[in-house]
């Protein structure tokens, strides 16, 4: 008798055979697709890139009103100390409805610099100096009137004659379509040093 | 589908191939747990073949770069660790697998007629690995890198005539710097590595062609039944695939183990000296080689002159070429031939002995143990041809025992 | 051979492995609490001295340190940059002027020596008079480098009597020397908090895996047993 139950345990079954074929397939292609993502994951920027990539800049030398620029990235990435008179222009501008995109709508900064300075503290503008346009770099003109008579002070490209405010958004009539782009930047603990870190991923250089 | 198949195999012999290597390749069932070991190192050949594409992808072959693009991978890649783990935790467990797989060999006989080129490609293969681990062994350049890169090109420098010449090409200068290490990553990753892969594929045709040897050393083909097939073999595939992932299975969660837990293995699967900077100025405390070549080196120490010394290595290298024909006993597993057991009992000891002690300083009192060593291990292949001939054997049985 | 052999002598290989795992259990506590600990002593003792190049100051994030923290507690005010490798205020060139050699990078140093060589090398510090730092050490004889953590650990003459009581108990000092060689052990392979994290699962969806080849093996070597694995129709769909 318990050979007979013997033979029927040990007898091929077809369904059980079908589902552990099924089961192991599955668990052997989760294993080797975790692994092929990790090994993708592996030729990503390095650590050492994302170090070489970012810039860091000592605010201390920067005077009120001046603007520095740093290589970046192989791009020209400013720094202004904007006063506050400065800062007043931005207003004057959105009351007097040049600009063509006032609220930044379009992601040319990322999420926390998205308001009328553009930038995570009011005075300091940290921004790509390219013009959208068509890749030209704008004159920094902080100088009321030193560009046209109702000139605010800005950006003032010499290729296409493109305009920018003193927070980088575009003039309307100029030919480059939106605000210069604002790179991902951070602060020291102190506030003593900016790093731009990355290029903000929607934005557009030109 | 069907018609998408035979577009294709008119073009390509797919399911001609499928046919003569998977589902009517009949092996014999009785394969033991040593049988696991050829799939396996087929499977850890491609896994360092990734691992190794993916670190190359980082890697600087200059002498002022190597070590920190190395460190680089360890510390600032994504999944580094894990890729360089699997790359050096994978040596050390292939040629655990090589050992278990050539001892195989040994124990059932299988380098015997009709099977010896199979043996002399396979054996081939192992030297040709023991090269490739070596050049990869000097890349991340660690201050033992350095040093084993210097050594083993002396090594060469003694080879009659040619040697000086064979030096300076292996160096491409007066010592081991940038030019050696584009040299070598240039052999590691392509030229070596393309001759292994070549060397595996022959040896699997060759292994096809003759058929598997099994722990019985009874020639299943010998009694076939009605249907042309052997009466102890089974179709490989699914009944060894199957078999097989089971094996993987296992040996990926040991790997997987070894990885994740113990990459380092104590500093015998990767060794505290590499993690010293190369330097020309500091020698180690002493220089020994990776375990899985510790046995040869501990042969060269045996003789304390530079040129025997390479000699007998060379000697103890080259040897098991000839096994096929050292052995003269009509009966291949040593599962029927207790002398012959006996003795590769003796010589798996000695080689284990010969790599431990390989692994020691070089004082005076090793000095016994690696020529007693030498001896038994170079006596073995010596000695084979005259006691094959006169040893007892037991019955071999008609079919094989499952 | 019998087969039970085979499969003893295959375990006896799996139990080295699985030793050998063992015997990579730290030899005392290793956290990262202690890492941070460590790390925050290194910063205030050896860094002036000693780089840890490879080790990036935001990787300690990973530990749970605070941006702020590691700005405030680990990094010098050298120009140190946070996205970077840990180094020193010292000039290398002073350094070698002063100790003879330069103070190494120490990267890779519990990788090189072994955490309890780093422990007992640090602990075995003796006062020389001989030597022009007036410092000499039990496991590295005629070391360059000074004790300079004997104000808290005290001051011990070679034959081991203590000279000059430290600020801090013999229990506080030796849990704070492990901190710090905890922190280097770290910084020799920052991978293993990861590496201990994920193990489980990887190891655990293995097992899985062989679990369920091994249930398939075994359903279909039942023809083999059964003696219909030679024939068409059986198992073989190809």
């Amino acid at each position: 008798m318990a050979d007979t139950n013997e033979n029927q345990k040990d007898a091929p079954n077809p369904g059980r055979r079908r589902f552990l074929t099924a089961a192991t397939s599955v668990v052997g292609a989760a294993v080797a697709g975790t692994t092929v993502v990790a090994m993708i994951e592996s030729l990503e920027p390095t650590a050492a890139e994302a170090a070489a990539a970012s810039t860091s800049v000592n605010l201390a030398p920067i005077e009120p009103g001046m603007q520095v620029t740093v290589p970046w990235q192989k791009k020209p990435a400013i720094i202004v100390n904007r006063t506050p008179e400065m800062l007043a222009t931005l207003v004057e501008a959105e009351q007097k409805n040049l600009l063509k995109d006032p609220k930044c709508d379009v992601p040319q900064q990322p999420p926390y610099c998205r308001n009328r300075f553009r930038s995570r503290k009011p005075e300091w503008l940290v921004m790509v100096r390219i013009c959208t346009h068509l890749c030209c770099i704008p004159h920094y003109r902080p100088k009321p009137a030193s560009v046209t008579s109702w000139w605010l002070g800005g950006f003032y490209c010499p290729c296409h004659g493109s305009m920018y405010d003193l927070s980088g958004r575009v003039i309307n009539g100029s030919p480059a379509p939106h605000n210069m782009a604002v790179p991902e930047y951070e602060y020291s603990a102190d506030g003593k040093v900016v790093t731009i870190t990355s290029m903000y991923k929607k934005a557009h250089l030109c | 589908m069907s018609r998408f198949g035979d577009w294709v195999n008119e073009r390509f012999p797919a399911r001609k191939m499928m046919r003569e290597h998977m589902t009517e390749y009949y092996a014999p069932k009785n394969f033991n747990i040593f049988y696991y070991t050829g799939s396996l190192l087929l499977l850890m050949i491609v896994l360092q073949l990734v691992s190794g594409f993916l670190l190359m992808a980082h890697y600087v072959p200059t002498s002022q770069g190597a070590f920190d693009s190395v460190q680089g991978i360890m510390y600032d890649t994504k999944w580094g660790w894990l890729i360089r783990y699997m790359h050096v935790d994978g040596v050390s467990l292939i040629f655990i697998l090589l050992y278990l797989h050539i001892g195989r060999g040994l124990l059932y006989g299988s380098y015997r007629k009709p099977r010896e080129l199979l043996w002399i490609i396979g054996y081939l293969t192992y030297i040709m690995m023991m090269g490739e681990a070596f050049f990869g062994y000097v890349l991340p350049f660690g201050n033992l890198s350095y040093w084993a890169g210097q050594v083993i090109t002396s090594i060469i420098h003694a080879i009659p005539f040619v040697g000086p010449g064979l030096t300076t090409l292996a160096r491409g200068g007066p010592g081991v710097g940038t030019a050696t290490l584009q040299r070598f990553l240039a052999l590691h990753a392509v030229l070596w590595f393309m001759i292994i892969a070549a060397l595996i594929v022959m040896h699997i045709l060759a292994l096809h062609e003759v058929g598997s040897n099994n722990p019985d050393g009874i020639e299943i083909k010998d009694k076939k039944g009605p249907d042309g097939h052997p009466l102890d073999g089974i179709p490989f595939h699914p009944y060894y695939t199957v078999k097989d992932i089971f094996g993987v299975g296992v040996w990926l969660t040991v790997f997987a183990a070894i990885m994740f837990y113990a990459p380092t293995m104590h500093g015998v699967f990767l060794e505290r000296t590499t993690f010293f900077r190369a330097n020309p100025m500091v020698g180690l405390p002493d220089v020994t080689p990776p375990w899985y070549l510790a046995p040869y080196y501990a042969m060269l120490r045996a003789i304390p002159n530079k040129y025997f010394g390479i000699a007998l290595m060379a000697l103890a290298i080259t040897l098991p070429f000839l096994l096929p024909w050292l052995d003269r006993n009509p009966v291949r597993s040593s599962r029927y031939r207790p002398v012959y057991r006996t003795m590769i009992i003796i010589l798996a000891i000695t080689f284990f002995t010969l790599a431990w002690v390989g692994e020691q300083p070089p004082l005076p009192k090793y000095f016994i143990i690696e020529r007693v060593g030498a001896a038994l291990y170079i006596g073995f292949y010596l000695l084979l041809p005259i006691i094959s001939s006169i040893e007892p054997t037991r019955k071999v049985p008609e079919r094989v025992k499952s | 051979m019998t087969r039970k052999a085979w499969v003893s002598a295959a375990g006896g290989l799996l139990a080295w492995l699985v030793a050998g795992c063992a015997m990579a259990a730290p030899q005392y506590s290793f956290s990262k609490p202690m890492v941070v600990a460590g790390a925050r002593l290194f910063a205030e003792h050896c860094s002036a001295c000693h780089s840890v190049s490879s080790l990036r100051y935001n990787r300690l994030s990973q530990l749970g340190m605070s941006k702020a923290d590691i700005e405030k507690e680990i990094m010098l005010p050298n120009g140190a940059n946070y996205l970077k490798g840990m180094e020193p205020t010292m000039n290398m060139a002073d350094a070698t002027k002063w100790f003879g050699i330069p103070p190494p990078n120490l990267s890779h140093i519990v990788r090189a020596r072994g955490e309890n060589w780093i422990y007992t090398y640090l602990t075995s510090f003796y006062w020389d008079p001989k030597r022009p730092s007036g410092w000499n050490n039990h496991l590295f004889p005629n070391v360059a480098m000074p004790n300079i953590l004997a104000p808290w650990g005290g001051t011990y003459a070679k034959n081991g009597k203590l000279l000059q009581q430290g600020l801090e108990s013999p229990a506080v000092y030796h849990r704070q020397v492990a901190e710090i060689v905890d922190f280097l052990r770290y910084a020799s392979d920052p991978s293993v908090f990861e590496r201990h994290a994920i193990g489980p699962y990887v190891l655990g969806a293995l097992v899985l895996l062989t679990l369920l080849a091994y249930l398939l093996k075994r359903e279909y070597w039942k023809d083999v047993h059964h003696g219909t694995s030679g024939k068409k129709g059986n198992g073989t769909k190809h």
